[in-house]
């Protein structure tokens, strides 16, 4: 937990929500704030996501001008300004992970890599909080389900990618994600 | 039917859908409540991985990229937001904003508003006695009007921003005008926010057509060098008004 303090304080769900109510207003120096608070860790996310600096920084970009422009559809009651935020930046990346220039981003991904995979999937896992719920259940999966859940959600890897690096048939993997899926809601909530 | 519903709403969370499965499950956001809901609390149950994902600082070109184009202003706010219950239409909306071709539509009817209306700012100042000689509209790098320079007759010129611009803290806006390569760009203008202003044209030839005006951003106090030395925030060039 202590690790995270610095960061905690810049992304503080409360500032956020404010300086996105000031967006609304087209107050510009509420974006701003939102950029101090939590651009650095946007742009983490983004780079861990596509794995190029220059595409992550352009998702970053292009995030913040759609905060701009659709701050006044936030909704407090419906979700919190930093899953609301990290939503939009999470739909653009997958959209250029998806988009054509995929391949070149994927160039690197070898089939059947998912061994040399787990260590990164596991360093993710350990970088949460250990009392949080998310690791709780995350540990009480199969690591083999572990890793291919962390690699969706921290790489973008599709299905169809996640069972070719599983060595699995498709079906296989879809039916093995959606009881790890259900498993972990069960174990959330 | 509640497993499947949060399954599914989990495998797009999760980014696992492809191009198309995740289209409709965007669709489906607008259209079913509960779809939504799951959405939203798979965001929440997941969202630890993002923030602790190592951070890495931006370059500084991003903020500039990103305050050039958010330089007009944002969305109307929305009139009831503080009564509203969650209702379909917000639902619709929040898809509204995951789906590319809205956005473009979006920002095509910003841009065609806010061209339309420095047209209609360019009828109302010749309707007066104080019609101005030449207008330049300047456009933001994503080809957005962000504000209009008028020149007039007696030599006085005028910045009217379309957009609300401030600069950062420790920065500031500075107007330029360039009308002859040798000479290179002149300071006219030197603000923290873009709001109306008087260019500070005195002393310099008569504004021409082609003359182009720019704004920069540039450390408090305006260029060190006397020069623009930070990213053009907008641009244009001067056209004679009929």
């Amino acid at each position: 937990m202590a690790v995270m303090t610095s960061s905690a304080t810049r992304i503080d769900p409360d500032a956020l929500a404010r300086a996105l109510e000031g967006c609304a207003r087209g107050d510009h120096a509420c974006l701003r704030e939102i950029y101090d608070r939590i651009a650095p860790q946007m742009t983490g996310v983004a780079i861990r996501l596509l794995r190029r600096r220059d595409l992550a920084e352009d998702v970053v970009h292009d995030t913040f001008v759609r905060i701009w422009e659709k701050a006044a559809t936030f909704d407090p009651a419906r979700g919190s300004a930093v899953t609301w935020i990290f939503a939009i930046l999470r739909h653009r990346a997958l959209n250029v992970l998806r988009a054509e220039g995929r391949t070149d981003l994927t160039d690197d991904f070898e089939p059947l890599a998912l061994a040399s995979d787990a260590p990164d999937a596991e360093a993710v896992v350990c970088a949460l909080s250990e009392a949080g719920a998310l690791r709780r259940c995350l540990e009480r999966l199969d690591p083999p389900r572990r890793v291919a859940i962390v690699l969706a959600y921290t790489r973008g890897l599709s299905h169809g990618e996640l069972a070719g690096r599983m060595g699995i048939p498709l079906g296989t993997a879809k039916s093995w994600i959606r009881r790890s899926l259900l498993a972990l809601r069960e174990c959330m909530a | 039917m509640s497993e499947d519903l949060d399954a599914r709403a989990g495998e797009y969370v999760l980014g696992l859908l492809d191009h198309d499965e995740a289209e409709a499950c965007a669709a489906r956001l607008v259209a079913d409540p509960a779809f939504a809901r799951a959405v939203e609390h798979w965001r929440s149950r997941l969202a630890e991985f993002d923030l602790s994902a190592p951070a890495q600082v931006p370059s500084a070109a991003v903020w500039a990229r990103i305050a050039a184009a958010t330089a007009r202003p944002a969305a109307a706010p929305s009139p009831a937001r503080t009564t509203r219950p969650a209702s379909g239409w917000r639902l619709a909306l929040a898809a509204a904003w995951e789906s590319l071709p809205v956005w473009r539509g979006i920002g095509m009817g910003a841009a065609a508003a806010a061209l339309l209306l420095a047209i209609g700012l360019g009828f109302q100042m010749r309707e007066t006695a104080r019609a101005p000689v030449l207008v330049a509209v300047l456009l933001s790098d994503d080809n957005r009007p962000a504000a209009v320079v008028n020149t007039f007759r007696d030599g006085r010129a005028e910045l009217v921003p379309l957009a609300a611009l401030r600069a950062p803290e420790g920065k500031a806006l500075q107007v330029w005008t360039l009308w002859d390569r040798a000479r290179g760009p002149v300071s006219v203008g030197l603000v923290n926010a873009l709001h109306s202003l008087d260019l500070q044209l005195k002393g310099l030839p008569t504004a021409v057509p082609e003359q182009l005006f720019e704004v920069t951003l540039e450390p408090a106090g305006g260029s060190p060098t006397g020069r623009p030395t930070g990213p053009i925030l907008m641009k244009g060039t001067a056209s004679r008004a009929l």
